[in-house]
């Protein structure tokens, strides 16, 4: 028998001591979600800022990416419920003070409007496309008429998609990693940043790349900002951040983070977009894939790296 | 505006590469730092072996438990792939890429001899790197484990794989030659 078991009344399987409950389709949602979220900001900033036709890649070829990148990250959320056939039971309610409140609500409008969005540029993007109803016709003429009004809900939505990928974990308040109020922004910039790289490499536009590289570079500084600013907060907290952080300072994540996230993921491509803006030629599929996998890795390295830290020991 | 440093021109064949003397120099200077830092010499073909193990282990896991070669490259504690030759090739990877972007040479293609096409180039450079694969392994090291670090380190093995890895280069080089001139 394990009597300390009963002793310490610690007997709770897969929360304590390490929390063992997402597994993978968390952080391929964080990630497909941020994706989107800056995805959705780029097309809606540059249909604000009257400039679809200098960032056609940015308003319309890129946008296509978003709705199918939202629907398999909420599938990866409904793969990860215990009780699936109960995810409607969260649109029976909104609380204000609840963060998966937030997120399914903005899903639930973000979603929609954006497969709306990339439907309005079909015939754009596809030459000869056809919807063959008239009430589709009427739609999309709707649509196209009141874009820019569409475009400043999707640029609200997509910063609180962006925000909430991070606030999910750092409303955890029992996980010291998570609990930082800067993880929100530090996943927004990062979903920008991916976004930015998809739209990089896609465009086939000299000047849209050149201002998406340099946006990119921008973005990385900013993310490398926030991550020394969250280990620094780290340090200078109390016994249980500080183990937290030497997660990353010589614990089990050190060569995970520091080799794939801040080296070949933001360092390198960061190298690469600099010597893009002096000139060099650079096959720009480098530098926006190292983004979009370190962007990954990320992710996945705070899901997991946030279950082991803990406030009791 | 004027950049301090332009890109070169992509024509100009002398500042596309170092001179080889110089990089032999520079190479020796890394080994050296190598040791310094991390305690031992540099090496390539271990992280291809590390990559092969955790293939193995990861389709057959019986099988590589059983293997007596396999078996001594696993644990349960962690992945094969979690030794430092293997970040050491990703880091090669990443400074050949940035290297060859300061020369203005990055571009996808397969460099041959006129004499011969790119397909052959690459059957002979894939036969010739499986062929190199087996010899690292049976000489417990390559070009860079065996031969460089180990006569760097004064070892007597470094010194013979050193010779035997250029002087079979040598012998044999002229069956071969159509291959590269």
């Amino acid at each position: 028998m394990k009597e300390e078991l009963f002793v310490s009344g610690r007997n709770i399987p897969n929360i304590d001591p390490h929390l063992n409950i997402w597994h993978w389709q968390i952080p391929l949602y964080l990630f497909l979600g941020g994706l989107a979220a800056g995805l959705i900001f780029y097309a809606g900033l540059y249909t604000i800022l009257n400039k679809e036709k200098e960032f056609p890649t940015a308003v319309k070829l890129a946008s296509f990416i978003a709705p199918p990148a939202l629907v398999i990250g909420l599938f990866m959320l409904f793969l990860d419920l215990k009780h699936k056939m109960y995810f409607w039971q969260l649109y029976t309610t909104f609380r204000i003070e609840s963060p998966m409140s937030w997120g399914a609500w903005t899903l639930m409008a973000i979603t929609p409007l954006s497969f709306i969005w990339s439907a309005s540029y079909l015939k754009e993007v596809v030459p000869g496309w056809d919807w063959k109803n008239k009430w589709l016709d009427r739609f999309e003429a709707w649509v196209i008429a009141y874009r820019k009004q569409l475009a400043w809900v999707l640029v609200v939505l997509a910063i609180i998609l962006g925000i909430y990928t991070g606030i999910l974990l750092s409303a955890f308040n029992a996980r010291p990693l998570w609990n930082t109020s800067i993880l929100g922004f530090l996943f927004l910039t990062s979903g920008l940043s991916t976004g930015a790289a998809t739209i990089m490499w896609m465009s086939k536009n000299h000047t849209e790349r050149k201002v998406f590289g340099r946006i990119d570079f921008l973005l990385i500084v900013i993310e490398l900002f926030f991550i020394t600013h969250m280990l620094m907060g780290f340090q200078a907290s109390t016994e249980v951040q500080i183990q937290a952080a030497s997660l990353f300072l010589g614990g089990d994540f050190t060569v995970s983070f520091w080799v794939f996230v801040i080296v070949l993921g933001l360092v390198f491509p960061g190298v690469l977009e600099v010597l893009e803006i002096r000139g060099y030629r650079i096959p720009v599929a480098i530098p926006a894939l190292c983004i979009l996998i370190g962007g990954l890795i990320f992710r996945f390295i705070m899901v997991e790296a946030g279950q082991v830290t803990r406030y009791l020991y | 505006m004027e950049y301090p440093m332009k890109a070169p021109n992509r024509n100009d064949r002398s500042t596309r590469y170092l001179n080889p003397y110089l990089g032999g120099v520079l190479l020796g200077l890394l080994l050296l730092m190598t040791y310094f830092i991390t305690g031992r010499g540099l090496g390539a073909s271990g992280a291809v072996k590390s990559t092969v193990v955790a293939t193995v282990n990861e389709i057959t896991p019986e099988y590589a438990h059983r293997s007596n070669y396999y078996s001594q490259f696993i644990s349960d504690d962690e992945s094969p792939l979690n030794t430092w030759l293997v970040f050491e090739v990703l880091g090669v990877l990443a400074g050949a890429f940035l290297s060859g972007a300061l020369a203005g040479r990055l571009k996808l293609k397969v460099e041959h001899s006129p004499g011969i096409t790119a397909g052959t180039r690459l059957v002979a450079a894939t036969l010739g790197g499986f062929l190199f694969g087996l010899g690292s392994q049976f000489g417990r090291g390559c070009t860079s484990g065996a031969a460089l670090s180990g006569s760097a380190s004064l070892a007597l093995s470094g010194f013979l794989a050193m010779m035997g890895i250029f002087g079979t280069g040598y012998a044999i080089a002229w069956i071969f030659r159509k291959l590269w001139v």
